[in-house]
């Protein structure tokens, strides 16, 4: 009984002295301290300390917003954003993925349609990039899209160098050749590997295109009057398998990071992948002197295509309770100003118009965006319901580079999943 | 007239102490499923109910690509079932036997043995991936410095170990619990049964295999049953490791990662199927349920009483 009771005084005491601290440091904040507060949701977690610094120079101009960035892994960030919002949570904004990635989310309502009253830089895109933010039903924007992306290869000229590959490969004989030179120096080729498979996916969105001849077929895929199984398409899956050889030592199970890790500390001549990448390299070696190159031709005289989308929104939760300060971030995201510093911090290629890009590397890409886009197949196309083609092809082209299945079958599979739902290729195989 | 008030006087406790409880598996564990049941037998259009749909979503579920991605995942939890079955229980009885025999420090090795179940899934999850990269982790490092380079596998990356591994990292993370249950099994054996065969000339083995072992059987019946339930559920480990589409390729799905991944949606795609994914919620809830009931009673069967 003494020692509760002796207990209880001390608890009492410590109460005393806490709110003792406490209630001077409370009443100290500043008058105009935040009035709302946001959380803000992304898959960026390579770009954490970019929103953060963002965020703070927003904050510098609106102190009465104070906005919470959180980033979840990106291969699980559609899950968690979609048991969030229906369960009645989730973050004020967030960042949308495109096309069909977050089209059932908006058809559900979940995002606040946006005008350009509400956000007038909307008015300064092109249709063909809000498309990547619209309802697959209602065609609403539901989003801002903030960055153009495009596939191409990465390349370290110090390694190339060394192996003697004087010249930049352009056609599929000259790439497999420098692979070949730069295997036989001693180093490693390629730092591309299999262990995930959106980054499989992404090197296919690279180099296939030229194979199955880029935009031509893929407005004939989305009318229906060619299939998966057409042997361009085919011959387009069979190049991953042939890059395999040019791949890390157990290739089958080297993560994402370890992969880019593998090209950004100068173990492997290239990476092939999206322009996001770069920013990645960047921050893992600044001292890395990275080039890129537009995915080569299938053979000489052949097109080139660089795979490209408006990769990614920012969006506004339509349960939010801060509707306001929402749209006044939003505004600040879809700035030039973000915009500017979204090119110059982490090289990512922005929407924004009037931005101006001073990095070599990052303008070689945008200009080669321009005259050899060509859209991302699996992303633009056929996201909008499930089995996705990219269902099939991500743990498809896991299974083709260790020789688990064909590039034959796997045409098939993504044939007959795509068949199972859209329309214009019902009932063909 | 006394013994009826008592009666009712108990009652009144016997309700006042059972509603918490019966309230919390109502509302957290009845109605959702109760709700996943009639998931299944609606359309749906992303989020969004549609009309009624009979069994066209059991159809779909057995229907490509879902009836190829519902027969792996399958296959995978049986084969782990059976896998842990075998190791960590026969592991389990091992350290508990020598936990048991030990005259000194005993409590010090058990809480060894126990401490790898509370820690975190997610760092257990994390170390081991650190542990088995394929490039910087040190235990291709040591495998390939012994001159065994071959033997120097992608274990998490490649798709023919990933899953031997995850069975791997989850026995040494959980051995520790079978360890302890059947631990205070042999402790609850009445010690004259074993000073009795002692006395009668039998040897340490033949006391193990003939009085202990059967006397286990209560043990062995709560271990199976959570082993079962457990391996036909099997989500935080995969997820963790293998994240939702059971990387490399399907390697490492299960049941629970596709019911995740059709609810709720994945990378390759966020359109969901919540119609499909319900009614593989419901066709685990009737494995585990009928599972569990039938193991339950037949190990019951065999237990005797001391």
């Amino acid at each position: 009984m003494k020692i509760a009771s002796r207990r209880l005084r001390g608890l009492v005491a410590a109460a005393i002295a806490v709110s003792a601290i406490a209630v001077p440091a409370i009443s100290a904040l500043p008058a105009n301290a935040a009035t709302a507060e946001l959380t803000f949701w992304s898959w960026r977690t390579e770009d954490k300390a970019f929103y953060e610094g963002q965020i703070a120079k927003f904050q510098a101009k609106n102190p009465d917003i104070s906005v919470k960035f959180t980033a979840y892994l990106n291969t699980e960030y559609n899950a968690i954003l979609s048991t969030a919002l229906t369960a009645g949570k989730g973050p004020d904004i967030l960042q949308l993925r495109p096309y069909g990635g977050m089209a059932n989310l908006s058809d559900a309502g979940y995002f606040m349609p946006l005008t350009v009253k509400d956000l007038p830089a909307l008015s300064k895109l092109s249709a063909g990039i809000l498309a990547g933010a619209q309802g697959y039903k209602d065609k609403k924007q539901y989003g801002y899209p903030y960055a153009i992306s495009a596939m191409g290869v990465f390349y370290n000229p110090e390694m190339l160098l060394a192996a003697g590959v004087k010249a930049l490969p352009t056609t599929w004989d000259q790439l497999l050749n420098a692979f070949k030179k730069v295997k036989a120096a001693g180093m490693l080729p390629l730092g591309n590997a299999g262990g995930n498979g959106p980054a499989l996916e992404q090197l296919h969105a690279s180099v296939g295109p030229t194979f199955y001849g880029g935009t031509q077929f893929f407005n004939d895929l989305v009318a229906g009057r060619k299939t998966f199984t057409d042997p361009a398409y085919v011959a387009s899956l069979k190049a991953v398998k042939d890059l395999v050889p040019y791949m890390p030592p157990g290739f089958e199970g080297i993560d994402y990071n370890t992969a880019r890790a593998l090209f950004a500390n100068g173990k492997a001549a290239f990476y092939i992948g999206g322009n996001y990448e770069l920013g990645y390299f960047r921050s893992l070696n600044p001292s890395l002197s990275a080039g890129w190159f537009a995915p080569v031709a299938k053979s000489s005289g052949s097109p080139k295509y660089v795979s490209t989308w408006a990769d990614g929104a920012f969006s506004i939760n339509s349960k939010t309770t801060q509707k306001a300060a929402a749209l006044k971030f939003a505004n600040f995201l879809a700035s030039r100003e973000f915009g500017q510093a979204l090119v110059d911090e982490i090289a990512f290629i922005s929407t924004a118009p009037l931005v101006s890009i001073t990095d070599p590397v990052v303008k070689k890409i945008n200009a080669n965006r321009t005259s050899l886009g060509t859209p991302f197949l699996n992303v633009v196309g056929f996201r909008y319901e499930t089995p996705t083609s990219s269902n099939i092809l991500q743990p498809g082209f896991q299974k083709l580079i260790i020789g688990a299945t064909t590039p034959e079958q796997l045409a098939k599979d993504v044939q007959a999943a795509v068949a199972s739902w859209y329309a214009p290729q019902k009932g063909k195989s | 007239m006394a013994a009826s008030s008592l009666k009712s006087e108990q009652r009144k406790f016997i309700v006042l102490f059972l509603t918490p409880a019966l309230a919390t598996i109502l509302v957290f564990t009845t109605i959702p499923a109760l709700t996943t049941l009639s998931y299944a037998f609606f359309k749906w259009d992303g989020f969004v109910r549609g009309g009624f749909a009979g069994f066209e979503n059991f159809k779909r579920l057995f229907s490509f690509p879902f009836r190829g991605q519902f027969l792996l995942a399958l296959q995978h939890n049986i084969l782990v079932f059976v896998a842990v079955m075998i190791l960590q229980t026969s592991i389990g009885i091992l350290i508990a036997y020598s936990l048991f025999q030990l005259k000194r420090r005993q409590r010090f090795f058990r809480t060894v043995t126990f401490l790898p179940v509370i820690f975190s899934l997610v760092v257990v999850g994390y170390m081991w991936q650190v542990l088995l990269d394929p490039y910087y982790g040190p235990i291709n490092r040591v495998i390939t410095n012994l001159g065994f380079e071959s033997l120097a596998k992608p274990w998490l990356g490649s798709m023919s170990t990933a899953l031997p591994t995850l069975v791997f990292i989850n026995l040494w993370r959980w051995v520790g619990f079978p360890a302890i249950i059947f631990l205070s099994g042999l402790n609850a054996i009445n010690q004259e049964f074993i000073e009795a065969a002692r006395i009668d000339g039998a040897s340490e083995g033949q006391i193990f295999r003939k009085i202990m072992f059967p006397l286990l059987a209560p043990s062995m019946t709560i271990i199976s049953v959570l082993t079962f339930i457990g391996a036909f559920e099997w989500f935080d480990l995969p997820f963790v490791i293998g994240g939702s589409n059971g990387n490399p390729a399907g390697a490492t799905d299960t049941l629970a990662l596709m019911f995740y991944r059709l609810s709720f949606g994945s990378v390759d795609s966020n359109a969901n199927e919540i119609g499909i994914g319900s009614s593989l919620g419901v066709l685990i809830f009737v494995i585990v349920g009928v599972g569990a009931g039938i193991g339950q009673h037949l190990l019951r069967k065999r237990e005797v009483d001391q």
